[in-house]
C-alpha cells in the first residue's frame, strides 16, 4: 500500500505542479489588471469556497449521486446489450448502431424535451447521465469480449470446455482491460451529463449553481462550479483507474530508460 | 492409456475469396498407439491443418479420422488429447501453476481421475521449480512453452498434438527441449503427432516421419526411423541418422532436383 501511494505521487507531482504554477500566474496577472473583468481570480474562486462550504456540499451531492446512477444504470444496460450483441451476431449490427446514434444526440437541445416527458425531478438527470455516459461501456464491453484470440479459443475448444467455462476462464478476463478503459472515460461523461440536465430545470446542484451565478453575473461561482465539475468528472475517472490497477494485475508496461 | 491415429482418405478444402482452396488430398496416416510420429514439410503444405482435424478444432470436408477406434469428437469430449500450439498461448492473469491447472478447472478438480500426476510434479518435471508463482509474462519464451506442455500433459491424455512447439526458439533451447519432450513423452506412453520445419528435429524425435508437399497438402513419403530408444545427442552423428535426414530431404527437395539436373550436370547428393 506504501508502495502504492509512493507511485501515485510519483505519478502525480507533475501535473499538480503544472496545476500550482499556472494558478499562480494567473493569480499575479490578475492582480497586475492584465486579465478582463469576467476572469477572477483564483483566490477569489478559493474564497468562495472558504465562505459559504454549505453552498458547495449541497450543491455537489445531488450532482454526485445522480451521475453516479445515471452511470450505474448506463453500466448494467451497455454490458448486457454487449454481451448480447456478442452472443448473437444478429443483433451486433442493431446494437451498435443504437449505441452510436444516442451518443450522436445533441442533449443540450434534447434535455428540454426529455424534461417534457419524464418531469423536471432528479430523474432527468439520471436519464441523461445514463445516455451520456453508455456508449464507452458498450464498446468497451464489445471489444473487449471479442479479444481472445483464436489460439486462445481453440485451447478452450481442445479442453473441451463448455460455453459458461470459456467464457469464465478466457472471455470475461480478457475483456477486463477493455471494460475497464470505458468505465474510464465514461464517468466524466456522466458527470457532464448530469450537470447539462440541470440546466433543464433543477433547483439543486452543480449544474444549477452554474446557472444561477451566470445569471446573476457572479463570475467567481461561475468558476467555482467549473472546478467542481472538474473535480467530480476527476474523482470518476480517478476511482475507476484506482480499481483497474488492483484488478487487472497482468498487464505490465515496459519502462524505457529516458 | 493411449491410442492410435488413424487417417483415412482426409481430404480440406477452405473455401475464402475466390477459388477453393484444396489444403489436403486424400491423406493416409497410421500412427500405432505409444508412438511418436512427425510430419514435415513447406509452409502452406497443410500440416498444421491435418494436425487441427485431428484434435477436432475442424472437420474433414472427406475421408475419416479415428483416434483408438473413436472419431476425434469423442476423444476430445473424452479429454484425451493434449494440444501445444506455436506459441505458448498462456492465460496472462494466470500463474504458472493455475495455467498448468486450466485443464483441471475445465474437467472438474472432483472428477479429475485422469490426472495421475499433481502440478507440482509436472512443474518439477518442466524444470520450472519455483517458478509456481511467476505470471506469464515474467518468463522467458522456453519456459513459457514449457509450461504449455505441462499443461498439456496434466490429464494424461491419450495423444499429444504438438504444432511447432519449439518453432521460436533458439537452436541450443530447442534441443534441450526436444530431449526433455521425449524423456517426458517415454515417461508418460502418450501417443504423439509433431508437426515441425526442421528435418533434424523429425528424426531425431520420431519412429516415423511423414513427408507432405504442397499445393496440394499430400503425403509424398513415408520414412522410418530405425534409431533406438532413448535418443542420445551423440545419434545425431550415426550413419542411420544422415541417411533418414537424406531420405527426407530427397522426399521435400527430389522435385526440384531432377529440375535442376534437367539442363546438364548431375546434382551431387548433398
Amino acid at each position: 500500500m506504501a508502495s502504492l501511494s509512493l507511485s501515485t505521487l510519483q505519478a502525480s507531482w507533475r501535473p499538480l505542479a503544472t496545476g500550482v504554477i499556472l494558478l499562480a500566474a494567473m493569480e499575479a496577472a490578475k492582480r497586475a489588471n492584465v486579465l478582463p473583468i469576467f476572469v477572477p481570480a483564483p483566490s477569489a474562486v478559493l474564497l468562495e469556497i472558504w465562505n459559504s462550504p454549505r453552498l458547495v456540499v449541497a450543491n455537489l451531492a445531488p450532482t454526485a449521486w445522480k451521475a453516479a446512477s445515471g452511470y450505474f444504470i448506463a453500466a448494467v444496460v451497455a454490458i448486457s446489450a454487449a454481451s448480447l450483441a456478442v452472443s448473437l451476431r444478429v443483433l451486433r449490427g442493431p446494437i451498435y448502431n443504437i449505441g452510436v446514434m444516442i451518443n450522436s444526440v445533441p442533449i443540450i437541445a434534447t434535455a428540454p424535451l426529455l424534461a417534457l416527458w419524464l418531469g423536471t425531478g432528479p430523474q432527468i438527470q439520471i436519464a441523461i447521465a445514463a445516455l451520456t455516459s453508455q456508449f464507452p461501456m458498450l464498446v468497451g464491453t464489445m471489444q473487449g469480449l471479442q479479444a481472445a484470440d483464436s489460439r486462445q479459443r481453440e485451447l478452450m475448444h481442445v479442453l473441451s470446455a463448455s460455453r459458461l467455462q470459456t467464457l469464465r476462464y478466457l472471455l470475461i478476463p480478457s475483456a477486463l482491460p477493455y471494460l475497464f478503459a470505458g468505465f474510464k472515460i465514461a464517468a466524466p461523461s456522466a458527470v457532464l451529463g448530469a450537470i447539462t440536465a440541470e440546466w433543464a430545470g433543477a433547483d439543486q446542484g452543480v449544474g444549477a449553481m452554474m446557472l444561477y451565478a451566470l445569471f446573476s453575473y457572479d463570475t467567481a461561482k461561475v468558476w467555482l462550479s467549473v472546478l467542481l465539475t472538474c473535480l467530480l468528472a476527476g474523482a470518476g475517472f480517478g476511482v475507476w483507474a484506482a480499481i483497474e490497477r488492483m484488478v487487472v494485475y497482468w498487464r505490465h508496461d515496459v519502462d524505457l530508460v529516458d | 492409456m493411449s491410442r492410435d491415429i488413424q487417417v483415412d482418405q482426409v481430404s480440406m478444402v477452405f473455401y475464402g475469396q475466390g477459388e477453393p482452396v484444396i489444403a489436403l488430398e486424400k491423406v493416409d496416416m497410421q500412427v500405432p498407439a505409444g508412438q511418436f510420429a512427425s510430419i514435415i514439410g513447406p509452409s502452406g503444405c497443410g500440416k498444421s491443418t491435418l494436425l487441427r482435424l485431428v484434435a477436432d478444432v475442424m472437420k474433414p470436408y472427406a475421408g475419416s479420422i479415428t483416434l483408438g477406434g473413436d472419431t476425434p469428437r469423442t476423444a476430445r469430449h473424452a479429454h484425451s488429447l493434449g494440444f501445444v500450439f506455436q506459441a505458448p498461448t498462456l492465460l496472462p492473469w494466470r500463474s504458472v501453476k493455475q495455467n498448468i491447472e486450466l485443464p483441471l478447472d475445465v474437467v472438474g478438480r472432483g472428477s479429475a481421475k485422469r490426472s495421475t500426476r499433481t502440478s507440482a510434479e509436472l512443474i518439477e518435471l518442466v524444470g520450472l521449480s519455483g517458478f509456481e508463482d511467476a505470471l506469464p509474462h515474467q518468463l522467458s519464451g522456453g519456459m513459457q512453452q514449457r509450461v504449455a506442455i505441462a499443461r498439456a500433459l496434466i490429464l494424461t491424455p491419450d495423444i499429444l498434438l504438438l504444432d511447432e512447439p519449439f518453432g521460436a526458439l533458439d537452436e541450443i533451447t530447442r534441443q534441450r527441449m526436444n530431449l526433455e519432450l521425449l524423456r517426458i513423452w517415454s515417461e508418460s506412453g502418450t501417443s504423439a503427432l509433431l508437426v515441425t520445419h526442421s528435418i533434424a528435429e523429425a528424426v531425431f524425435m520420431s519412429d516415423r516421419v511423414y513427408v507432405m508437399s504442397a499445393r496440394p497438402g499430400r503425403i509424398t513419403s513415408i520414412i522410418d526411423v530405425p534409431l533406438e530408444r532413448p535418443r542420445r545427442i551423440d545419434m545425431m552423428r550415426s550413419q542411420q541418422f544422415f541417411e533418414c535426414v537424406n531420405r527426407i530431404r530427397d522426399g521435400l527437395f527430389g522435385h526440384e532436383q531432377a529440375q535442376a539436373a534437367a539442363p546438364g550436370e548431375p546434382v551431387e547428393a548433398y
